[in-house]
């Protein structure tokens, strides 16, 4: 359904996107997983036409989104970060016109303008004007206006930013639903549980490039049994290395600095004390520290070296 | 064209949800318009007089005929003279009382026939704004005028004055040099001129008045302040992520564009039409001229739309955009002839007010209302007006489309 090859967007001299690949298949939701400015944001919008890419390709439902952007375009639903609603207009206006813009109308266009209303919880709010709605309510109205044409896939960028809790499992209720009637969906996030909850195939993009992709499974493989132990505070880093080579069993380094340190070992709750003792050894000062079970947080710290930062 | 024309209704629709909006580009006009009209002095009651103190020093049948011709015909309503003495004359215009002071000097008639060259003191009011304009312009024309009569007929005046016609020649005589003069100078003096014949029938009782020509400058005001208004959808649509869903969507963003541009016409003649109806009762504009106004301020007035919304699109930012705009609107308004009558302007504003969207707006349309237009002087330049809305907004398109949108 979505299929991206070597993907490539630059701004002048800032290359925000280098050589992005990946296949997203229908009936599956696929996750670009990574912090702020990874790259998420432009990716998904060279997919859907917004902006266009400097290299590479990419194809809609078979169809390219450059040459054959109408067609693609049409298989195309999309929920912008922004509330992309009209808010002088009521519920059931945009949705009726959002819905036109794909050529839906007549009965058709009610039916499924009502079945949206009815899922995003809006029925008894449908004429009134969005502008008097909560933020849940207009995101969830965001998110009806880019489904309303039932796309064969949907390209949801960050779509929970600044939702309640309660509003957030409803969207999620709502994806899987889409999910489970064939939809390909396009998810970008930068919470780690959001892309484990709900995606069944996920691309881990850090600084424009993919890091690590796959099912979730295969990405918890990648992570091992190691337990992430996490310490923050005044170091002294070649002391500490030396004394992190001394310890049986000897952890895995991922990152070290004169403020912070991160290691991989099996069973680190069992060994944390050691840990810390031969830390405290050096002279180092503790403030803090975390011990993580393998999760993609650390699949993330892993590979990068750095928290997944929001 | 479904969508378009869904298009079309849903930003109609969003006007109507939006009825401060829709106040404020009505009353805004309304407000400065009947402001500036009272300031002025040009309320729908008669017209307002220039009032002319004249101090006659010279007292002479040639001196006399200035203010008789000052106060012949139609200038008998715009203007009102006032004979004072030269100290009187001062301290009213000193006071406020008056809109000029006109002294003619002692010896006056002696210079004038002699081809000598004399001086007329014309002292102006400085806090009226266009009475004393009228008078030193209409004083100017006559001066102009009489110098030519003194070119052509100095020797006749000069045989009446002196008194010599009826000693050596029969009045009947002078007034046949006279006659003969005007007929050998007529075809110069008056050749023939092309007739434009306006069929249409201009009421009896029409007459010129200051709130007639301030009118369709209100009324254009109010389309300008729309379009500045309707000029702002394009960032708002921008920031909040409506323009991404649109270039994701399967419509071109011309669309988008030709629905703004359709849409602009009926917001333009629902926010026009009361004006338009409160005015031509007001200020007594035959109804029938009623439907082709409001058409021609929906036709052109889209013109605004386009140049402020391709000010818009050129802004880096939607605050950018807003300041730009806003510098652009009042300039426009003043040298376009909407705060003030065309006629008022000094030569040089005058001049450019011609090369204004608005202007070209409102020229028209005023003709119109004073009836020196007919239909085909209305919409004469509606072709070329639309053609330029239609590349400003093109243009726009363009640039919008090249901008990435993240």
């Amino acid at each position: 359904m979505i299929n991206v090859s070597e993907l490539q967007k630059s701004y002048g001299d800032l290359q925000a996107v280098k050589g992005v690949s990946f296949r997203a298949k229908a009936g599956t939701i696929f996750g670009l997983l990574g912090p702020n400015g990874a790259g998420k944001s432009t990716t998904i919008n060279c997919i859907s036409g917004l902006i266009k890419p400097t290299a590479g390709n990419i194809k809609v439902n078979g169809f390219d989104i450059i040459s054959e952007a109408t067609k693609a375009k049409q298989s195309l639903g999309v929920v912008p970060q922004e509330l992309a609603i009209y808010e002088d207009l009521s519920a059931l206006d945009n949705l009726r016109y959002w819905g036109a813009a794909y050529g839906l109308g007549g009965k058709a266009l009610e039916r499924r303008v009502n079945h949206v209303l009815e899922n995003i919880g809006l029925m008894d709010r449908a004429r009134d004007l969005p502008k008097n709605y909560s933020g849940g309510m207009k995101r969830r109205l965001n998110f009806g206006c880019g489904l309303v044409h039932e796309p064969k896939v949907l390209l949801l960028d960050e779509p929970t930013v600044g939702v309640d809790v309660q509003s957030r499992g409803r969207l999620f209720d709502l994806i899987k639903e889409e999910r489970d009637k064939g939809t390909c969906v396009l998810y970008t996030t930068h919470y780690m549980e959001e892309a484990e909850n709900l995606c069944d195939e996920l691309a881990i993009i850090d600084h424009g490039k993919i890091i690590a992709a796959g099912t979730l499974q295969d990405l918890r493989a990648q992570v091992g049994e190691n337990d992430i132990i996490q310490l923050s505070g005044v170091f002294n880093a070649k002391k500490l290395k030396a004394a992190i080579a001394k310890l049986k069993p000897t952890p895995e380094i991922l990152s070290l600095s004169d403020e912070s340190l991160a290691l991989a070992m099996k069973e680190a709750a069992r060994h944390l004390p050691a840990v810390l003792k031969a830390v405290s050894a050096t002279g180092a000062e503790i403030r803090e520290s975390r011990l993580t079970e393998p999760n993609l947080e650390s699949l993330f710290l892993k590979l990068t070296g750095t928290e997944l930062r929001a | 064209m479904r969508f378009l024309a869904l298009t079309v209704i849903k930003e109609i629709k969003r006007r109507f949800n939006d009825p401060l909006g829709l106040i404020m580009w009505l009353m805004i006009p309304l407000f400065l318009g009947g402001m500036l009209t009272s300031v002025l002095g040009g309320a729908s009651g008669p017209t307002p007089k220039a009032v002319l103190l004249l101090t006659d020093l010279d007292d002479t049948f040639i001196s006399q005929a200035i203010p008789q011709a000052l106060s012949g015909g139609q200038l008998a309503d715009m203007i009102e003279i006032q004979e004072v003495s030269r100290d009187v004359g001062n301290t009213r215009i000193n006071d406020d009382d008056g809109s000029a002071h006109l002294v003619i000097p002692k010896g006056f008639s002696e210079a004038y026939l002699n081809k000598q060259p004399i001086a007329l003191e014309l002292t102006t009011n400085p806090a009226q704004q266009i009475s004393p304009k009228i008078i030193q312009d209409v004083l100017a024309s006559l001066l102009d005028l009489g110098h030519y009569i003194q070119l052509v007929l100095g020797d006749e005046i000069k045989l009446i004055v002196d008194g010599d016609a009826s000693a050596d020649l029969s009045i009947t005589e002078v007034a046949a040099m006279i006659s003969g003069k005007i007929e050998k100078l007529g075809p110069y003096a008056f050749p023939p001129v092309i007739e434009v014949v306006d069929e249409t029938p201009v009421p009896e009782g029409q007459s010129f008045n200051l709130t007639l020509l301030m009118f369709p400058g209100v009324l254009v005001m109010a389309v300008v302040f729309a379009g500045q208004g309707i000029s702002g959808i394009y960032w708002q649509d921008r920031e909040k992520g409506i323009l991404q869903r649109w270039r994701a969507g399967p419509n071109g963003m011309w669309v988008y564009w030709t629905g703004l541009f359709i849409s602009s016409m009926f917001i333009l003649g629902l926010i026009t039409f009361p004006i338009l109806l409160g005015g031509f009762y007001l200020i007594d504009i035959p109804y029938t001229k009623l439907a082709p106004s409001l058409l021609w301020i929906m036709l052109t007035g889209p013109l605004l739309f386009g140049t402020l919304v391709l000010v818009q699109v050129m802004a880096p930012s939607r605050r950018a955009g807003g300041v730009i705009s806003t510098l652009l609107v009042f300039p426009l308004l003043m040298v376009g002839g909407s705060f003030f009558p065309k006629e008022t302007l000094p030569d040089v504003i005058r001049a450019m007010s011609d090369y204004t969207p608005n202007g070209q707006i409102l020229e028209p349309l005023k003709q119109y209302f004073l009836g020196t237009y007919g239909l085909s002087g209305l919409f004469s330049t509606l072709l070329p007006l639309m053609a330029v809305t239609i590349a400003l907004i093109a243009v726009a398109s363009v640039i919008a489309d090249r901008k990435d949108l993240r």
